[in-house]
């Protein structure tokens, strides 16, 4: 068969740039007939661009598409559709006050003469629901169905237009491990028929149980394409999150203090969903670096904000020094001794059409040296900047310069300088070193190893594998709003790590 | 490093020349062609904005002028630098007026004494309902955008109902308090300015002073900045923007007490909402991006330019409206060249 050796869909060397940032940097995909083929990669990884230019919702600054070993110039998703493709987004596309048949057949109603044929339009989805096993009543209005049946009314919307090639937008997101086993099987069914899916996620197993053939981007970049069965759950996440830089650090042995930064069963609900952080407990003593590991969008994020206060809790507690802060705002906190390297340095870290100085005066800014009464001492705040500034090696013209104007290394070190500065008990350091250069962020490590030595508590969160090996003396794994394992140094290397942050538990304990 | 710091060299790199200049420019232009087209002389016209708002015997109607437009230049100005917005000036300065109006009739003793009394209760009254705008948003949610704007209207309706009925001076047919004893009105210093000018302009200096050189300036410009910044740095989000609001509210509360209190001795119904002044010194404080010292030059100029509308007006009978058309030029061409977002970030 000839339709065997040309592949279902091709896309070869597509670019897409927002501005500066590269989403997606000469990807090549090749997607075969009637396969499962996931595209993983972290959040930002650029697997929402690839999947919106495939569709015809966003044009490709370079690059072709190939569609059935023809190239296709899609307008529109209106296009795509006209060529068999159908597309499942995260946020459905339905009216949630009509019913079921009436999503599926709009903008395409069977008619008679000026007139809907409601008859047909009912037969025709019952039909196809139960072709396809979905099971969903036609008649049921949509807004009350669960989250996973509207994901089915979506599928069934693609089928009703005979879409061949199915993509489906992190559809697990939203599911219980119920639904998506539903979902699983519903997959097969229709790669069984012939059907292509592609399958957005950024979960390990789930690629792992489903995919015939796997795409890791990374970065806007392909890392890998491989077929499923000739990988294992190592080498993606190596893709995923891999860097290629050997990061060694020279540090001595722990020498462990008090418990200065605690969390006690902290809980972070969702709305109608399960909790974003669950029953999270973690301790960080003095002098030590407690890495914590998992693949971003796990709760990470979350627990952080919770614990500088950033976002409220819904359950737990947290203890600074061993003062209880739960209900504390981030002042409170921070006078409590919580130092923090925000995971976004230019929209959380810093004001860039600020100075330097006043960037780095950020929360010393009511207490002396640099304030008196009520009023600032300009002079003090720039002495202060102008010392940061050199002992942190900024490369800045002025301390009076906007550090919009730095680069990502130079930013993050004013973000550090300014966190590290407070000496305070504890230090929550998110992705310390995401974006920067190679020689920040041995700089970066080897002030966090000073820190650890001087005694204080520090949380390292980072999706760095590399990084936490590098520098963490205890390692916790976050998955699914949970820790999974607490593991000393010693105990962790690479491949349990890869294992814990898919979800698995080690098979030797 | 490459990907990750070029958004950020971009920034720098656009330099902007000074728009609200070419603003102006532009506005007169497009202005002119309007005269143009009415059939008088656009030189004539501007001359007589320019004589009118600046020779040297129309100095006292411009400060006049100014003294409110400036102060509402304030409240608008106060928040922006915050990145939040009141529109609820008209509200705010109601209040102040009805209140200012209301003591000097009711409460004895000496007349300076009640004029002082009068001016605090006005602000905190005005402060006080502003705050209720922040309020609305940290506590529940409501945009302060909009509840600023939707407190205005009932404070206005209660306002006018206020003066047409309970405290309606019988003496008169009008809707109007009665007059506020001689010896608590605003001092006289020439021709029609009174000491509410020095008001607002030591209201003006120490908003300057705490934008520069206070803590709470400080934490003003980094939330207008850049909010989450902020918050992560400690600053009490909620808490500063009821402040603000409330220090908002309060300047527009003295500005109708100045008003009341300087100049028409009595509270008149919707006299003070016809010269719009809070739209004027919102549009000031837009024109600045709420930089104090921008607003407060910005709020000057709208001043000349309206005192000077009134001159074309009287001297070459092309209406003064067309002064509001060159203030409405010049904002839409900022907001044009920076987008819209960016004024209320």
């Amino acid at each position: 068969m000839a339709g065997a050796a040309v592949p279902e869909l091709e896309a070869v060397g597509i670019v897409k740039r927002y501005g500066a940032l590269i989403a997606n940097d000469h990807v090549d995909l090749v997607v075969a007939r009637g396969e499962i083929h996931g595209i993983m990669g972290e959040n930002g990884a650029g697997k929402s661009t690839l999947m919106s230019i495939l569709y015809g919702l966003q044009k490709p600054d370079e690059g072709r598409v190939l569609l059935r070993g023809a190239q296709v110039h899609f307008r529109s998703a209106v296009d795509a559709i006209a060529e068999g493709m159908g597309m499942v987004h995260q946020a459905f596309k339905l009216f949630n006050s009509f019913s079921v048949w009436e999503n599926i057949v709009y903008g395409a109603e069977p008619r008679r003469g000026a007139f809907i044929d409601r008859r047909a339009a009912r037969r025709n989805v019952a039909e196809l629901s139960e072709r396809h096993r979905l099971g969903v009543d036609p008649d049921a209005i949509v807004g009350r169905l669960s989250v996973g049946v509207r994901q089915r009314v979506e599928i069934l919307k693609a089928l009703y237009r005979d879409a061949r090639l199915l993509i489906l937008d992190e559809p697990t997101a939203v599911l219980t491990p119920l639904e998506r086993d539903g979902l699983f099987a519903v997959m097969r069914h229709l790669a069984g028929e012939g059907r292509t899916i592609l399958f957005v996620t950024h979960k390990l197993h789930e690629v792992m149980a489903i995919t015939d053939r796997v795409t890791v981007l990374r970065d806007g970049r392909v890392t890998e394409q491989v077929k499923t069965s000739e990988t294992d759950a190592r080498a993606i996440v190596r893709a995923m999150t891999g860097r290629s830089v050997n990061l060694t650090v020279a540090k001595g042995p722990a020498r462990l203090g008090a418990t200065l930064l605690e969390a006690i069963d902290l809980t972070i609900s969702a709305a109608g969903g399960k909790p974003l952080v669950d029953n999270v407990a973690l301790r960080v003593r003095a002098g030590e670096i407690v890495g914590l590991a998992g693949v971003a969008g796990n709760g990470q994020s979350e627990l952080v904000e919770a614990l500088v206060g950033l976002r409220p809790l819904d359950g737990g507690k947290v203890r600074v020094g061993g003062v209880d802060v739960s209900g504390a705002d981030v002042a409170t906190r921070r006078a409590a001794g919580i130092a923090y390297i925000p995971e976004d340095r230019a929209s959380v870290g810093s004001a860039l059409p600020a100075s330097a100085a006043d960037n780095l005066a950020m929360s010393f800014h009511r207490a002396f040296p640099l304030a008196r009464r009520g009023l600032i001492d300009a002079s003090a705040i720039a002495a202060r900047a102008r010392a940061l500034i050199a002992r942190f090696g900024v490369k800045i013209t002025s301390e009076s310069a906007p550090v919009g104007s730095l680069s990502g290394g130079n930013l993050q070190k004013v973000v550090v300088a300014r966190e590290l500065s407070h000496e305070a008990p504890a230090l929550i350091a998110e992705q310390p070193t995401r974006g920067v250069d190679v020689g920040a962020i041995e700089f970066i490590h080897a002030e966090l190893i000073a820190e650890r030595d001087a005694g204080r508590a520090i949380l390292l969160v980072s999706s760095e594998l590399s990084e936490i090996l590098a520098l963490s003396d205890r390692i916790l794994v976050m998955y699914e709003g949970r820790i999974l394992a607490d593991l000393l140094r010693e105990r962790a290397d690479e491949e349990t790590l890869g294992l814990l942050m898919a979800g698995r538990a080690p098979e030797a304990a | 490093m490459s990907a990750a710091s070029r958004p950020e060299d971009a920034a720098a790199r656009r330099w902007r020349p000074p728009s609200a200049a070419i603003a102006i420019l532009f506005a007169a232009l497009v202005g002119g062609v309007l005269v143009f087209a009415s059939g008088a002389n656009p030189f004539d016209a501007y001359a007589q904005i320019f004589l009118g708002a600046l020779a040297f015997d129309n100095w006292p109607n411009t400060l006049n002028w100014a003294t409110p437009l400036v102060g509402m230049t304030l409240v608008a100005a106060i928040p922006l630098r915050g990145g939040m917005v009141n529109l609820g000036g008209d509200g705010q300065l109601v209040i102040g007026a009805l209140v200012a109006a209301i003591i000097p009739v009711y409460l004895p003793g000496p007349g300076p004494l009640v004029a002082i009394a009068a001016l605090g209760a006005a602000a905190i009254a005005a402060g006080l309902y502003a705050a209720l705008a922040a309020w609305g948003e940290t506590r529940h949610g409501v945009p302060m955008l909009i509840s600023s704007l939707l407190l205005s209207y009932p404070a206005v309706g209660v306002a006018s109902y206020i003066v047409r009925f309970p405290l309606r001076d019988a003496t008169t047919g009008l809707p109007q308090t009665a007059l506020v004893p001689e010896g608590a009105r605003l001092m006289n210093l020439s021709g029609p300015l009174n000491i509410g000018l020095l008001i607002i302009a030591s209201i003006t200096l120490l908003v300057l002073f705490v934008d520069r050189r206070t803590v709470a300036g400080y934490e003003l410009r980094m939330r207008g900045i850049n909010r989450r910044f902020a918050g992560y740095g400690g600053v009490r989000l909620d808490a500063q923007a009821m402040r603000v609001m409330f220090v908002s509210g309060a300047i527009a509360g003295l500005v109708g007490a100045i008003i009341v209190l300087g100049s028409q001795f009595r509270f008149i119904d919707d006299a003070l909402l016809t010269p719009s002044y809070t739209w004027s010194g919102l549009m000031a404080a837009l024109l600045a991006n709420g930089e104090p010292a921008g607003a407060i030059l910005a709020g000057l100029f709208f001043a000349a330019l309206q005192t000077g509308g009134f001159a074309m007006q009287r001297e070459i009978a092309v209406p003064r409206v067309l002064t509001m058309v060159l203030q409405s030029i010049v904002i839409l061409f900022l907001a044009m060249r920076h987008g819209a977002g960016k004024a209320t970030r």
